[in-house]
């Protein structure tokens, strides 16, 4: 594969780039406030989860509302021992209703599962940087395939949680291939280790590597996101 | 309601219809009386007989299970009643109160009881389903697994301490998660954690024995050399190969019970 600079790239690389930036912009809004809004309530006495739930609430909701993309589920993670009552804790809503995750009585045993190894929250955490996690199956919230666009959140450069929004890989094929349908190339979008989001080419299924690429595709980065077009 | 009517169409239109297809005529099958309290208490009493909630483990309140499970409060509080009654529950009042699973629910020895009452067919059946919707997982991921996630799971197995048999089972559980979800299939992702609840007693019961657990995370790590090749047939015979081990020694178990 070719990597060519940036100035040369195709419309199509600018409209993909857009697309992911606007959905992580839409949570970056909000972040600045929600750290400010954690840092006081913890100012004020013990952060306990419902103290929590009740910060990230609106802020989810407003993803949900405004995002610019079908935004499957939202909320903040609390780091691990931020919180008085709880090493960890999700305060999340998601699905079609914005349900509240309520782990351990969803789905038993779930509750153990040690998210700080996990993409959305390793990658901000240890870069400082907003992230767009996977294409993955979400296990943990959700059950359904999707990315996650995760925003680290610091208070006076202490890390406390991440921000994040999941959007299903159906949203994103629904949304984003007509945006490319005037397209002649093959267009394709790929995640940092080569994994399909989506693609013009309908035989080029979501979720496989692309390992046949050779000099037919040209890869363009896309500017300040950790996914690349692939074009042919 | 819409949906009832859109049934009783159907079943108008198939009076004059020669013969309904099999698939069609399931649709309108019995789907069964069992109240919707019936349906949370076995539900609650799976996951704590298969020692997904452990004995002295906190309950979730009331309301928040009625949420969770969208049914109403009301519901929630038959269900944990009964579950009291069966004696796998207690219920603690005042601040730190709650439901909590009783310190006398022992996983092993319900699973011990259930396995005990299984026919052989029905375990043998268990262990083929699991085996096949395992496969098909693990297939895809040889595909589409990339290198670094692969060894992720396998560190996190490393650090897994094996002589801890209650920690192995959820370290082991949980990489079996991770490595259906690299088959980036949310339907085979979400097939095979059910299944995996089902088997998991069962795999921690015959675990009681320290070289059962080293054999079961041989045969994780022989899966996982597996998907860094991309090799999915050598993959696919790790599972099939663990699977049938793991009911040969749970049917040797099954008779010593029997005898005993």
């Amino acid at each position: 594969m070719k990597a060519l600079q940036a100035t040369d790239a195709p419309a199509a690389v600018d409209t993909v780039t857009a697309f992911f930036q606007r959905g992580v912009d839409a949570l970056g809004e909000g972040t600045r406030e929600l750290a400010a809004d954690v840092a006081s309530a913890r100012a004020e006495g013990p952060l306990t989860r419902a103290k929590l739930d009740a910060i990230v609430l609106p802020y989810a909701q407003a993803l949900f509302d405004r995002a610019g993309v079908t935004v499957y589920g939202a909320g903040f993670i609390a780091a691990i021992g931020l919180l008085n009552d709880a090493s960890g804790h999700l305060s999340w809503w998601q699905g079609p209703r914005h349900s509240k995750l309520e782990l351990a009585a969803q789905n038993i045993g779930k509750e153990h599962i040690d998210y700080s190894e996990l993409e959305w929250y390793r990658v901000p955490v240890s870069t400082g940087k907003p992230h767009i996690a996977g294409p993955h199956v979400d296990y943990l919230c959700s059950d359904e395939y999707t990315i996650t666009v995760a925003y680290p959140v610091f208070v006076g450069g202490e890390f406390i949680g991440v921000h994040g929004m999941d959007v299903l890989l159906d949203a994103v094929e629904g949304e984003l291939l007509p945006l490319l349908s005037g397209e002649t190339e093959e267009i394709t979008v790929i995640n940092a280790v080569g994994r399909v989001l989506v693609s013009t080419n309908p035989h080029r299924a979501t979720g496989d590597p692309v390992r046949d690429a050779g000099d037919t595709l040209t890869r363009y980065e896309c500017e300040g996101l950790p996914l690349a077009v692939l074009v042919s | 309601m819409r949906d009832n009517g859109a049934m009783q169409h159907s079943a108008r239109r198939d009076d004059t219809a020669a013969q309904p297809s099999r698939m069609q005529s399931a649709v309108f099958l019995p789907i069964g009386d069992e109240g919707r309290a019936e349906l949370v208490e076995r539900r609650i009493a799976e996951a704590i007989t298969g020692g997904l909630i452990p004995a002295g483990e906190r309950l979730p309140s009331e309301s928040a299970l009625a949420r969770s499970l969208r049914v109403a409060p009301v519901t929630v509080r038959e269900a944990l009643v009964a579950l009291r009654d069966r004696g796998l529950i207690v219920t603690r009042r005042g601040r730190n109160g709650g439901s909590f699973v009783a310190d006398s629910a022992d996983p092993a020895q319900f699973t011990a009881k259930r396995l005990g009452a299984m026919s052989r067919v029905a375990l043998r059946d268990l262990g083929a389903h699991y085996s096949a919707i395992t496969r098909a997982c693990v297939g895809l991921a040889a595909a589409r697994a990339d290198a670094s996630e692969v060894a992720r799971i396998r560190q996190r197995l490393a650090n897994a301490d094996a002589a801890d048999e209650k920690a192995w089972r959820r370290a082991a559980d949980e990489a079996q998660t991770e490595i259906a979800a690299l088959s980036q299939s949310a339907r085979l992702t979400r097939e095979q954690m059910r299944l995996q609840a089902e088997f998991s007693p069962f795999l921690g019961l015959i675990g009681q024995d320290a070289s059962a657990r080293e054999q079961q995370r041989r045969a994780v790590l022989a899966v996982l050399d597996a998907l860094e090749r991309g090799d999915a047939d050598a993959a696919a015979s790790a599972v099939d190969a663990f699977v049938r081990d793991s009911v040969a020694l749970l049917i040797d178990h099954q008779m010593r019970l029997h005898r005993a």
